[in-house]
């Protein structure tokens, strides 16, 4: 724990010690659960853990009570490098993992620890293991490799011919050129952040039976499980969480043969009964007090996919902030008053500052809104309590498709020809670092397309997007500003800040 | 790639009258979008016939224009007022994406407010709610949805709608069998000098995309794809009065 803690500055751990709410909230941890978990130690999971962060306390929820991890196969080393689960989803990251705790973990085991698997922790694993540099995209950007095949030959079921071509225009690490690696050898490799394994009652909640940005209903779940919520994976490569964990399995865990129903049964157990959000700001204090209601409980005890414009508002979980009573304001620190009332009108700045929205594919094509189209943060962040996508959330925000992506040297480039129609909004040809849903569809239009990330816990995960391009919570902001222009006051850019922080 | 601006400068004395409430409109224009802000959706697309010299206000099509492309407008003159903004108003209106390329332009709101966003009347109820199943008897019926030119794109907030009222029914009726009929605008015609024609493929996306919703959506329903060309107009309720608009459709018949 104390690693941890080391992190957090002075000022900010002086404000932790403040409010009576975070003493109240100290009180309950009587000693600091060590925040990294490794395959197997088999620790109990407790059916309520915090763990500290810059921003303030993490909590998560295991509805149902605590949970032997013992033999569990989420926890377990169940495959052939030493991995679990756990390795790459931690508590104290929110369910995912920080590249401080990859870096962390690199000087701690001095590169040993099977996070650092040359399957996937490492650049390519035709480079020199033993090397720090070789891992530099795990450590520095919290980016794993992910190796799809390509032509894909599938998709829901049905044969695919893709629209396009891929060509390499530039592979830094070998993984799209070497012998066996890349578009020639049958695959491609491109490098995303790991997603949060929690609250999934909410990423697999179907609000509308129909996709409007596919202009067709929902798929089935291939299990029969109703409708598929298409909000898994960063290029919605699973449609359910039996898919899900098999991917993972295989790839990440490198397991040989195949995961058990039973074991798939108790992950899916464990899963599904987690809820994660951040509990308590270091600037702010208790985030369910005086009238809101941030923190995981809300989560638990909420219905799943509803569409915030037409039930409760996105993130109105903080509007009893808007105007806090007097007796309620006394109770507070000038500072602390200060930050509630900033997350307050971050909400509503998330709500309601409208910009044009343009050349985002998912958005503006096909699904008829227009290019531009004027919205705000809420337009595709639409689901109460969660602020993901109600609808199958692929949409091209540019973050990974050039001219709107930043340049990364470290990052292998493709050159993306389409063969029949051209993209909606690139043209003919153009240059990625990560096709994303195309990669799953075979389609052209889809390049560029990831899947909306969860809102919660974002303080305990940084980096963000799928390719980490934002290092903290200001850099994403600042993205959105400079890819659409939208013209955030420097106060709206902090609002929106502290928001993200506490949700 | 033709230059569309040629080509409607040579339509021009071709349409050169000015329209009055109510009367059909067909033309291929440039899209200009005037950033006004009544909050969200609420911009204007506006619309220039070259022909008459008159711009547009198509702002109400389900549809709406991309200002990187050419659109076709289709609908009629409404003779509502001109505040919302700053031009003639259409509705019902169409306004389809083409794939000619245009110069992007944006006008400022010149102090006109657009139009506060209101929900379309076909809109989608969320699936939490339980829709109110049909009552019997039942008979052979038809349901029709409605696509943009040269697209099989089922519309949100307009043929997505059509497609569920025809889900819940069918669930209802249980069909001994469905027929599914994509028709396709593929006979060429003359629009602002512009020689346009769906695709006749088109006609067949439309059906297999539409077959494929309803087998999602009810999966022992026996359905029969099937697709036909040169569409013509037929006078049907949702397709608003719009004779290209009925051409361009998917027709779902049961049969017992």
């Amino acid at each position: 724990m104390t690693d941890r803690l080391s992190r957090i500055p002075r000022s900010i751990m002086a404000a932790l010690l403040l409010p009576a709410a975070a003493l109240a909230l100290a009180a309950t941890q009587k000693a600091p659960p060590p925040p990294w978990w490794s395959p197997g130690e088999g620790r109990t999971f407790p059916a309520q853990i915090d763990y500290r962060n810059d921003s303030g306390t993490l909590r998560s929820l295991l509805v149902g009570g605590p949970l032997p991890t013992k033999g569990h196969p989420f926890f377990e080393p169940i495959g052939s490098n030493g991995r679990a689960c756990v390795t790459c989803h931690q508590p104290a990251d929110g369910m995912s993992l920080s590249a401080a705790t990859a870096a962390e973990r690199w000087d701690v085991t001095k590169g040993k620890d099977p996070l650092f698997a040359a399957i996937d922790g490492s650049n390519c694993p035709i480079l020199p293991q033993g090397d720090r540099a070789s891992h530099s995209l795990l450590i520095e950007r919290g980016l794993f490799r992910i190796q799809r095949p390509w032509p894909v030959k599938e998709w829901q079921g049905k044969p695919v011919t893709p629209d396009f071509t891929i060509d390499v225009v530039r592979d830094p690490n070998g993984c799209n050129s070497a012998p066996g690696y890349g578009p020639a050898a049958g695959n491609i490799s491109i490098y995303r952040r790991p997603r949060p394994v929690s609250n999934f009652k909410y990423l697999l909640a179907v609000g509308f039976a129909y996709d409007p940005k596919q202009g067709i209903a929902l798929p089935r779940d291939p299990d029969g499980h109703g409708q598929s919520s298409g909000n898994l994976m960063a290029d919605n490569r699973a449609a359910n969480l039996r898919l899900q964990m098999e991917d993972a399995a295989a790839s990440h865990l490198q397991l040989i043969g195949k995961l058990t129903p039973k074991q798939e049964a108790a992950i899916n157990d464990f899963e599904m009964r987690l809820y994660t959000a951040q509990q308590a700001s270091a600037l702010g204090g208790a985030l369910d007090s005086a009238g809101a209601s941030g923190g995981p409980a809300k989560l638990r005890d909420s219905e799943p996919g509803a569409l915030g414009s037409i039930g409760t508002p996105v993130w109105s979980e903080y509007a009893a902030w808007e105007k806090i009573p007097p007796e309620e304001a006394a109770k507070l620190t000038s500072e602390q008053l200060a930050f509630r009332k900033s997350v307050a009108r971050g909400a509503r700045v998330f709500r309601d500052k409208t910009f044009l929205i343009t050349d985002s594919s998912g958005i503006n094509s096909p699904a008829g809104f227009g290019n531009p189209v004027r919205n705000s943060c809420v337009f595709c962040h639409n689901m109460s309590q969660m602020g993901n996508d109600v609808a199958p959330g692929q949409v091209d925000l540019g973050t990974t498709t050039l001219p709107f992506a930043d340049p990364w040297a470290d990052l292998p480039l493709f050159r993306i020809t389409c063969l029949k129609a051209p993209h909606p909004f690139y043209g003919r040809t153009f240059f990625t670092y990560d096709p994303g849903f195309a990669l799953s569809t075979g389609r052209c239009a889809d390049v560029g397309k990831i899947t909306l990330q969860s809102l919660r816990g974002l303080a305990a995960r940084a980096p963000y997007f799928s390719n980490g391009l934002a290092k903290n919570l200001r850099g994403i902001v600042d993205y959105y500003e400079r890819r659409y222009n939208i013209g955030y006051t420097e106060q709206e850019k902090q609002d929106l800040v502290n928001l993200m922080s506490v949700l | 790639m033709k230059k569309l601006s040629f080509l409607l400068a040579l339509a021009a004395p071709l349409s050169a009258q000015a329209a009055e409430t109510g009367d059909l409109l067909r033309f291929v224009a440039c899209p200009v979008y005037r950033d006004a802000d009544s909050g969200k959706k609420s911009g204007c697309w506006l619309a220039d016939d070259v022909a008459v010299g008159i711009r547009y206000d198509v702002s109400l099509s389900p549809y709406k224009p991309d200002w990187n492309r050419a659109v076709l407008v289709e609908g009629r003159l409404s003779g509502a007022a001109e505040t919302a903004c700053g031009a003639k108003v259409m509705d019902p209106v169409r306004a389809s994406v083409l794939p000619e390329a245009c110069q992007r332009h944006m006008l400022p709101a010149e102090g006109y407010p657009g139009r506060k966003f209101v929900l379309p009347k076909r809109n989608v109820d969320p699936a939490s709610i339980v829709r109110k199943a049909p009552e019997g008897p039942f008979a052979e019926r038809t349901f029709v949805l409605f696509f943009e030119f040269d697209r099989s794109f089922v519309v949100y907030q307009y043929s997505d709608y059509l497609l569920d009222k025809a889900v819940t029914w069918l669930a209802a009726a249980k069909p001994k069998k469905v027929v599914v009929t994509g028709f396709a605008a593929s006979d060429p015609e003359t629009v602002s000098g512009h020689s346009i024609a769906e695709r006749a493929e088109v006609a067949r996306e439309r059906a297999e995309l539409v077959t494929e919703s309803i087998h999602r959506m009810l999966p022992d329903l026996v359905i029969e794809t099937r697709s036909e060309t040169g569409a013509k107009p037929a006078d049907l309720p949702d397709a608003d009065g719009i004779p290209g608009q009925s051409q361009r459709r998917v027709e779902i018949r049961a049969l017992f």
